[in-house]
């Protein structure tokens, strides 16, 4: 018997042992399945050396395909049809990106807890209510109707699973193997989830809910004074004064005024400056070589892997080289021989919140065009690992989902959404927007350009173009539904068929401009156009100050050069500085202030407005101006019970120049009446102690590199798997937009001409796994702000590029 | 020989098998042709030591340990080595116990067949 049990004993220890080192306890990975030299993450530890040539043979290809990598691995795929390259495309990039494209596509479908578990929910959740995998499906159908878009979509897929089946555990990416999972095939539907995701980053900003707070709080006076539909300081587009032609559409009547509004229960939030990006095209008469030189670098949340992915496409009709999503076939941001574009966020109002009258508890009906309509229901299923599925019941009305009856606590991304409100959203509805980019690859001249964009629904861009036929333009791009004026910027009322989007703007009235007078075209999210164009796009824009900035720099260039273009993405000088600045510098009361504050001042005195990296007075202003803009809206739109925003940076300027004595400059909360001049000096000291407490006497540690603290995370924040600090200069609202982890995602210079030039660089490198050295050897580059030349190969013998590797893939 | 039978099973069945087959060898070689509870403890302690050094570094050193030093950020640690130390000591212990049980084991199957 004694013996019995210490057998047993003998096998249950082993056991035992073998399961805890195979199992994720929480955070913790599996260990011994992770730390083993042989599956483990050792494995994924790449060589410095890379093998000169290799070969696979893959079913899913029609004829031979070569890809030479350059480098920088920078892939160079030649095929010789449209299928292969794209399979081709799919094959590379899951090569290089697999786990990022999943995880991102996890997100975007609410399917995060499936491989984190249960800390996931909320956001799963929210993922799936707002409708994303609902428009996805709907985009899908768009996709797949086209019988190009179709193929391409089709062909990708297909290449990235061909990749996912080669793979074993030893050689799957390193992220898997810390969380545990392993990857599921790919589908059309990914690539439709991956397209929502953007819409899901680049126009999913909504301050109705905020908006209507404020209306009910201050009144119609009041809100449309601090919150005007056209800004104090502009610089459009579409130049002011350009002539629209074409004959509008009829534009629908607004109803009766929509009084009845709820409040919910969340925070004030800061109004943060958005996502920001800058392009500009400038036309041969101000280049030295004649021919138009073409510049583009969208900003985003950097993230190591890179957000995008190098490549040249070369197939019949096909040569082009650019960024791509992972995830996405084609390339979104690029050139080819004849024509190169790019592209900046609108910015436009595409997604409406409606009240919703339920007639009861069940919410099977709701109070729409004076009489009961039934909802729809949408079962939405989420696994959750470790844990119990979950079945959550959607209702939708016609407009859309009702995102939420009751909101999520503490769950930032739902803040501004009302509850029992339906959500009306551009994203939801059937589209095709890789359809635009199959056309662009392809584009040889401005008419090309022009049909592609026609493809386009969201999320909207101002892509910005330019030719070798020595044409550039500009246009706001993307589905725009036809309002009334003002039309969503307050909550809507869901059972009023006015309220309704009743129609589309026409896509050949989009705001466009071509070969305009001053010989350049340029965007930086601002307002698209001046106030004569006849349609309602949005109530409020990005700020016009990196516009003017690039504005002024490119009308002051002549004989210029894509080196000029080169250091104008790098450029920071604030104009909100310059604006700002010699309003409120003579303000301040040198007496009354210590020694550090009094030296402080008189840095920022002499500070040149450039936040470049050693720039102490860039420090300065930039707490400052934040803490002064703070003090002054802080206290009447903060109310814990009634979510508001404050009045934009724009509005805050023309008080400051304009309105001295304005009631808002007194701070409520206390019994004095506070002025401008007593804000402003607070805010100065306040700014002043702060960076003393934080970084001790005025010195090194006062920079404004040091203080922004710019680097590069790791997708999911994998401590060690992102970039160290960066100590660069750059800021939100100058061109060099970066701030501490957000900038520019991609920049690129083209030169168009015979054979054109291209060059280029992102905060990364081309490959997601951060045992490469292609990981992110590219980031230094990006840091000092100079470029590489990036090589459109005219055949796979091309000399021009250096090639590091070839790798040929025949049918099998 | 219980060193040299553990180190090649499992580099062999290594290349096909998850990790947990060292346990298996390590359980299954002892338990066969284990001397003494010592020897089942030290053999697989440092055949799979000396395996799963030879393969880490193997990855490694072509890698000029950028992944290693990356992971070993991850887990809080100063250098890319301590990962390795780390990666081995624990595989060589389990491999350790796993030896030193199936000694064990054949040690009460065999008293049990004697009395019986």
């Amino acid at each position: 018997m004694e013996n019995k049990i210490k057998a047993i004993i003998c096998v249950i220890i082993p056991l035992l042992l073998a399961y805890a080192l195979n199992t994720k306890f929480g955070d913790i990975p599996p260990l011994l399945k992770f730390l083993d030299p042989f599956t483990g993450f050792w494995q994924n530890s790449e060589k410095f050396s890379v093998k000169k040539s290799s070969k696979i043979a893959l079913k899913g290809t029609q004829q031979t395909v070569d890809i030479a990598f350059d480098d920088r691995m920078i892939p160079h795929i030649f095929a010789q049809n449209d299928h292969d390259v794209y399979f081709a495309q799919g094959y590379v990039t899951a090569m290089h990106r697999l786990w990022q494209m999943d995880f991102q596509i996890r997100y975007a479908s609410g399917r995060l807890s499936e491989v984190v578990g249960k800390k996931a929910i909320a956001l799963d959740r929210h993922q799936r209510r707002m409708g994303m995998v609902y428009g996805a499906e709907n985009s899908l159908k768009g996709m797949m109707a086209n019988p190009e878009s179709n193929k391409m979509i089709t062909a990708y897929t297909a290449g990235i699973n061909a990749y996912i089946h080669s793979l074993n555990r030893a050689r799957l990416p390193l992220e898997y193997k810390l969380l545990d999972f392993s990857p599921e095939d790919w589908t059309p539907l990914k690539c439709a989830l991956l397209l929502k995701q953007l819409s899901g980053v680049l126009a999913m900003g909504s301050d109705e809910f905020y908006m209507t707070n404020i209306m009910k709080k201050f009144g119609p006076q009041v809100t449309a004074d601090l919150f005007p539909d056209y800004p104090f300081r502009d610089e459009p587009i579409i130049p002011a004064g350009t002539k629209w032609n074409f004959t509008p559409v009829t534009v629908p009547q607004p109803p009766a005024a929509f009084k009845e509004m709820t409040a919910g229960d969340v925070k004030t939030k800061v109004l943060e400056e958005g996502i920001g990006s800058n392009n500009w095209a400038i036309s041969g008469a101000k280049t030295a070589s004649g021919y138009p030189i073409l510049a583009n670098d969208p900003h985003l949340n950097l993230t190591l892997p890179s957000i995008w992915y190098q490549i040249q496409l070369h197939a019949p009709g096909l040569n082009a080289y650019g960024a791509s999503i992972p995830g996405a076939p084609g390339i979104i941001i690029g050139f080819n021989q004849d024509i190169a574009w790019g592209v900046t966020n609108v910015a436009a109002d595409v997604l409406d919140f409606y009240q919703i009258k339920f007639r009861d508890n069940t919410h099977q009906q709701y109070w729409y065009n004076n009489q009961w309509k039934n909802t729809k229901i949408r079962l939405e299923k989420i696994k959750v690992r470790g844990s119990k599925n979950e079945t959550d019941t959607v209702y939708y009305t016609h407009q859309g989902p009702v995102v939420y009856l009751q909101k999520p606590e503490k769950l930032k991304i739902a803040d501004n959404v009302p509850s029992g409100h339906a959500l009306r959203w551009i994203a939801h509805d059937e589209s095709n927007e890789v359809m635009t980019f199959y056309k662009l690859n392809r584009s040889k001249n401005y008419t090309d350009y022009r049909k592609a964009l026609t493809y386009y629904t969201a999320p909207a861009q101002n892509f910005v173009f330019a030719s070798s036929a020595n044409d550039i333009a500009i246009t706001a791009n993307g589905k725009f539904p036809l309002k009334w004026k003002d039309q969503g910027k307050f909550i809507l009322d869901g059972s009023d068929p006015k309220d309704d989007w009743q129609g589309w703007i026409p896509a050949a009235d989009n705001p466009t401009v071509k070969n305009p007078a001053r010989n350049f075209v340029s965007s930086a999210n601002q307002t698209s156009t001046d106030q004569t164009y006849p349609y309602y796009i949005n109530w409020e824009f990005g700020g016009y100050e990196r516009g003017k900035r690039i504005n002024d720099k490119l009308a002051a260039m002549t004989k210029a050069t894509a080196d000029n273009m080169r250091v104008m993405q790098s450029d920071s000088y604030s104009i909100a500085a310059a604006d700002l600045l010699p309003a409120i510098l003579p303000e301040i009361d040198p007496e009354k202030l210590n020694a550090t504050q009094k030296e402080a001042m008189n840095i920022t005195a002499a500070w040149n407005k450039f936040y470049d990296a050693n720039a102490i007075g860039a420090s300065i202003f930039d707490l400052w101006s934040k803490q002064l803009y703070h003090s002054i809206w802080a206290d009447e739109f903060t109310i814990a019970s009634v979510p508001m925003r404050f009045p934009s940076k724009d509005r805050t300027l023309r008080l400051i120049l304009e309105d001295r004595n304005a009631k808002w400059f007194d701070n409520i909360n206390t019994p004095e009446k506070e002025s401008l001049h007593d804000l402003v000096n607070a805010a100065f000291k306040y700014a002043c102690d702060s960076l003393e407490r934080r970084y001790g006497p005025i010195g090194k540690r006062w920079e404004w590199a040091n203080v922004k603290h710019s680097h590069v995370p790791h997708l999911a924040n994998i401590p060690g798997f992102g970039s160290k600090t960066l100590m660069i200069g750059g800021s939100k609202g100058t061109i060099n937009a970066l701030d501490e982890s957000n900038g520019p995602s991609w920049r690129m210079v083209v030169e168009l001409g015979k054979s054109p030039k291209g060059h280029g660089v992102y905060p990364g490198g081309q490959s997601g796994n951060p045992g490469s050295p292609f990981y992110d050897n590219m980031i230094d580059t990006w840091a000092s702000g100079k470029l590489y030349d990036l090589y459109l190969m005219k055949s796979t013998e091309d000399t021009s590029a250096k090639i590091l590797t070839r790798l040929k893939i025949s049918k099998k | 020989m219980v060193f040299l039978v553990i180190l090649i099973a499992s580099f062999l069945l290594q290349m096909v098998l998850p990790w947990w087959i060292i346990l298996i060898i390590s359980f299954a070689t002892c338990g066969l042709i284990g001397k003494t509870g010592k020897l089942s403890i030290w053999s697989p302690f440092f055949a799979i030591l000396l395996l799963w050094t030879g393969m880490a570094l193997f990855k490694s050193l072509p890698n000029h340990n950028l992944l290693a030093g990356r992971v070993a950020e991850m887990f809080g640690l100063q250098a890319w080595w301590i990962i390795l130390v780390l990666s081995v000591l624990l595989g060589a212990f389990a491999a350790a116990i796993s030896g030193y049980c199936g000694y064990h084991f054949r040690k009460a199957v065999l008293v049990k067949k004697l009395n019986t």
